[in-house]
């Protein structure tokens, strides 16, 4: 069972990809921080991350910084969700660790086909 | 109504509440940053939230004040007044749409226009935002090629499909206009034209035609075949050359490029878009600044109804930027095209116009290879965004950190696996060697060659593609029982969710804790039945034994079923903060339209009571606080020549008295004058002369809750509207509360209302009158009293009688009821007299008997007998007989 860790503060939003990637068969986890998140992954790995951008306390750049130096812990994609879809804030995502960098809205059968790339999922 | 929604529209109010309070709150501190920040904040993901339904009224709105907002965070507008007032009321307008969907699930057209004057309104107050930074991108000349464009078939498609197909052809997918037209005679040849044409797969589009339009219906011959198909389809060729095997000559076949999809419509009773934004957008893309070009095009579209032509070319502008971003001779074709409204003619452009990029060249080979197609696109941009990554100039980048690294790997690896290739000692060796050398060089190196091998793999003979089909169609076969793993392991799942994030609290429909209040009230009268029970074993069938057993275990259902009710009714609480706080925006709007200066301050919102109480208190509270702020409290001129504060100052407190929840209204306003009352009710006919001679203070004060009295000279649209202080009372009563007034001219007036913590259960002593029982609420009842006929005197044609040397009214309950019938008195002669206080007043209710007080769950009357307001309700007895209960205020 592949576990994804969802890193959003709006609940509507951990909701909606919640219901995507459970009905896909994945285990699901929500943080609603950078800060949450950070507390997660240090006791448990996660096979991907799905991390918004603007987010209270420790935004989705800061997670992915801090995250992304951590010695010892499972270094797993990150998949960046924003509403910015300008060249500069994708950059600083990278910068930061994320691995791919989408826009929102993002429909259910994209971001699931991407889900299924980055984990390895066979079509 | 899906969870979803129900959470966007629980979290969106939340959202709506914070970007209020916060709003208050800069008013007291414009200058705060964290403010500003969390406000922002607040506003993005309220439109973030909004942006994964299909709401555009609410999106487009939510987006003008995410953009102000932004403006205002980052210094480029200031903070102000105006500014305040205008978001909260776009934030008023959302709540207003977040209503409707909550009722329809939907948004009615109607609000289309008042979101886009919005909107607008919003945008009006950012002036012309700068230009951000250009970002000019490396552009790489891509190989030109030849496409056919003479025989295209005009085509006229609907835009969700033109996108669809055109998103297809861009990434690679060839798109096929397929046109068939049968043979007249197919019919008779065991041809099948529908179930052929329904055989293609993939197919977006379709169309049948009727071919020989110049017939007439006379001439037209029901058995032959006068059809014609058309379709669009993204099948692979092969499939389709196998298909039509059969029918070569009737069908035609034509690769349609990208471009061919890209066609604005719509209304193009149309005005053309304003020249400046055209060369605006002109001058921006020439620069390659598409960010900005993006913000432009998007605001423009979100300022003009989505129906007319140009919306339509200004979305195929937004596609290309972002398909093609390297396709600036179409991107400024068609911008241009916005002048004349005509869509460009692509067949000319076709020839200057580079082709599709390469990589989807070897995306379009491996396509065959693996059955999901929207992998294999997404496999290729995944390698393409990890090539960026690895490639990111080191400036930029920073000291490669181990964790992205390994991240890399991961992503790459879980890609190839996707892809069903085995990549996973390369992979590590790679890793590793980056990892020592500290240099993304080594995953570059294998994800340039890995990328040469799968497109090799494609070419390989068919034998080994044949071998990959069957090997998908065992996934396939394998898929049903996966589904099932799947779900079972969904369930243990949500449990294991719960456990990780504990929630502290939980949000349950109040109609399932009403129905678990009425289930408790049922089960506390079915448990009264016990006593009954033991008694019937007792008395009716002699067995004493049973009898104590059944009180034993009526005592512990008993303590159970309290435990209960006390619980639930724990559930029912809520904060009065729940009322309060709409108090702030409320009393800064009246007060700002009035003119005055006010200072609220709140107090006790902590204090809990039942949920309907709480609810019930919430218009006459409003009421009450728009009264004090339009008669209470002065203008601030008047104030300060009466030698106050030009602030007035309004306090509302809630506390806990007891079993009851006191809430308070003070202000420190000009006070009511008895005098005033006095002549007003008089002149309203409310009181006799005489009694305006001798009336006190207090009580001319407390007229102003007699029905159809309002001081007001004028009725303002603020407190008035017709009704006055009445209404609060009946309100009020109507949750078993009371509401008294002081007052003191020049220096103010304190209104308080006295509720009961909870409605749940009722007190009620029973009482008999001719034949009959009925309830009395005990928190009306002030004693029971015999009452000897001796000491009845007439008074006014009045029985009367005088109880510890107060004059009180005496009724009986029978003439109440409108029963002919002398109420029984006892051996001494003496008549059973409930004491009631009823509008502060106390009155005697002449009844046959007084039997003894239970606890009830009072529940309304409905249907025809809810009309009747003497009764308050009905409620079980323990014996299952109905106990109706009287309401004194409205029988007397």
């Amino acid at each position: 069972m592949k576990h994804i860790l969802v890193i959003d503060d709006a609940a509507t939003v951990r909701l909606y990809h919640r219901n995507i990637l459970e009905g896909a068969g994945y285990q699901v986890d929500e943080a609603i921080n950078g800060i949450e998140a950070l507390e997660k992954v240090l006791v448990q790995p996660y096979d991907l991350f799905i991390v918004d951008v603007n987010m209270p306390k420790l935004d989705g750049y800061g997670f992915l910084r801090e995250f992304r130096s951590q010695k010892d812990v499972l270094q797993s994609p990150a998949i960046m969700v924003s509403t910015e879809s300008g060249t500069n804030d994708r950059t600083l995502g990278y910068v930061a660790g994320a691995n791919l960098y989408l826009t929102k809205p993002v429909k259910p059968n994209e971001l699931l086909s991407y889900v299924r790339l980055l984990i390895g999922d066979l079509a | 109504m899906n969870n979803l929604l129900e959470q966007f529209l629980s979290e969106g109010r939340d959202f709506l509440q914070g970007i209020a309070e916060k709003l208050m709150q800069l008013e007291n501190n414009p200058n705060s940053t964290p403010l500003m920040t969390e406000l922002f904040r607040f506003v993005h993901t309220l439109k973030g939230n909004s942006g994964l339904f299909d709401f555009p009224e609410m999106t487009r709105v939510l987006h003008a004040s995410e953009d102000l907002m932004d403006a205002v965070r980052n210094g480029r507008v200031n903070y102000s007044q105006e500014l305040a007032d205008q978001l909260l009321e776009a934030m008023d307008f959302v709540g207003i749409l977040m209503d409707e969907i909550e009722v329809t699930e939907k948004i009615g057209t109607k609000h289309a226009i008042p979101a886009a004057e919005l909107a607008k309104a919003l945008r009006a107050l950012l002036g012309n935002p700068e230009s951000e930074t250009a970002v000019i991108e490396d552009i790489s000349p891509k190989n030109n090629a030849v496409i056919s464009w003479a025989d295209l078939p005009s085509l006229k498609l609907p835009e969700s499909i033109a996108e669809k197909l055109y998103r297809y052809a861009i990434d690679g997918d060839a798109v096929f206009w397929l046109e068939y037209k049968p043979e007249s005679d197919s019919f008779f040849k065991g041809e099948d034209p529908f179930f052929l044409m329904r055989q293609v797969r993939d197919t977006l589009w379709r169309k049948v035609v009727f071919n020989n339009v110049a017939q007439t219906l006379e001439e037209m011959d029901a058995y032959s075949c006068q059809l014609a198909f058309q379709l669009l389809t993204i099948a692979p060729e092969e499939e389709l050359d196998d298909l039509l095997r059969y029918v070569p000559d009737e069908t035609k076949r034509i690769e349609i490029p990208a471009l061919a999809f890209v066609k604005p419509q719509g209304n193009e009773d149309d005005h053309p878009i304003d020249v400046e934004f055209i060369n605006n957008a002109l001058i921006l893309l020439d620069v390659g600044d598409f960010d900005a070009l993006t913000h432009a095009i998007n605001t423009m579209l979100e300022l003009s109804a989505s129906e007319l032509w140009s919306s339509s070319a200004l979305r195929w502008v937004l596609r290309l930027i972002e398909s093609e971003p390297d396709n600036k001779i179409a991107q400024q074709a068609l911008l241009e095209s916005l002048q004349t409204l005509i869509a460009p003619d692509w067949s000319e452009i076709a020839q200057t116009i580079p082709s599709t990029n390469t990589t989807t060249n070897s995306s379009t080979s491996v396509n065959s290879q693996v059955p999901d197609d929207s992998l294999l696109l997404g496999f290729h941009e995944v390698m393409n965004t990890q090539r960026e990554i690895l490639s990111l100039s080191p400036h930029l980048s920073g000291a490669w950190s181990e964790g992205r690294l390994k991240a890399v790997a991961a992503t790459l690896l879980g890609c190839y696996r996707a892809v069903n290739h085995d990549y996973e000692s390369e992979t590590d060796a790679a890793l590793q060697l980056a990892l020592a050398e500290n240099s993304p060089a080594p995953l570059l190196a294998l994800l340039e060659s890995s990328l040469a091998d799968i497109s090799k793999l494609s070419e390989t003979p068919k034998l080994e593609q044949a071998e990959l089909v069957a090997e998908s169609a065992v996934q396939d076969a394998n898929f049903g029982r996966r589904a099932e793993d799947v779900t079972a392991v969904a369930g243990r799942r949500s449990e294991d969710a719960t456990a990780v994030t504990p929630n502290k609290t939980l949000k349950v429909d109040q109609e399932k804790v009403d129905r678990l209040m009425n289930l408790i009230g049922e089960m506390v009268v079915a448990k009264n039945a016990l006593p009954y029970l033991a008694n019937r074993a007792e008395t009716v069938f002699g067995v004493r034994e049973l009898a104590r057993e059944i009180k034993s275990q009526y005592a512990v259902i008993n303590r159970v079923a309290e435990e209960m009710q006390d619980t639930i009714m724990q559930v029912r609480m809520m904060p009065v903060s729940f009322i309060f706080q709409r108090f702030p925006r409320m009393v800064r709007d009246i007060s700002r339209k009035l003119g005055k200066e006010v200072e609220l301050v709140l107090e006790g919102e902590s204090t809990e009571a039942d949920k309907n109480i709480v609810e019930a208190l919430s218009d006459p509270l409003i009421h009450i606080v728009r009264n004090s702020l339009d008669h209470g409290l002065e203008s601030p001129e008047i104030r300060r020549t009466a030698g106050k504060n030009a602030m007035g100052k309004l306090l509302i407190r809630a506390s806990q008295e007891s079993d009851r929840v006191l809430i308070e209204i003070i202000d420190d306003g000009k006070g009511i004058d008895p005098d005033v009352i006095k002549n007003k009710a008089y002149e309203k006919g409310l009181i006799d002369e005489a009694t305006l001679e001798r009336i006190s203070d207090q009580d001319a004060v407390n007229l102003v809750f007699a029905a159809g009295f309002s001081t007001a000279d004028v009725i303002s649209d603020l407190s008035g509207r017709g009704v006055g202080m009445d209404v609060v009372r009946s309100a009020v009563e109507k949750v078993n509360g009371t509401v008294g007034i002081e007052s003191v001219v020049g220096k103010g007036t304190r209104l308080y209302l006295s509720l009961p913590l909870s409605m749940a259960v009722t007190n009620v002593i029973i009482i008999e009158s001719d034949g009959q029982i009925f309830g009395v609420p005990m928190d009306l009842v002030v004693e029971t009293v015999r009452v000897k006929r001796s000491q009845i005197r007439t008074i006014k044609q009045k029985q009367t009688t005088v109880l510890r040397g107060r004059i009180v009214p005496l009724l009986s309950l029978n003439d109440l009821l409108a029963r002919n019938v002398e109420p029984l008195t006892n051996e001494d002669d003496e008549f059973a007299t409930l004491i009631v206080r009823v509008h502060g007043e106390h009155v005697g209710i002449l009844v046959d008997n007084f039997r003894e007080t239970v606890d009830i769950i009072l529940k309304p009357m409905t249907g025809i007998l809810g009309g009747m307001s003497g009764y308050s309700g009905a409620a079980l007895l323990g014996d299952g007989s109905v106990l109706i209960v009287l309401n004194p205020r409205e029988l007397i």
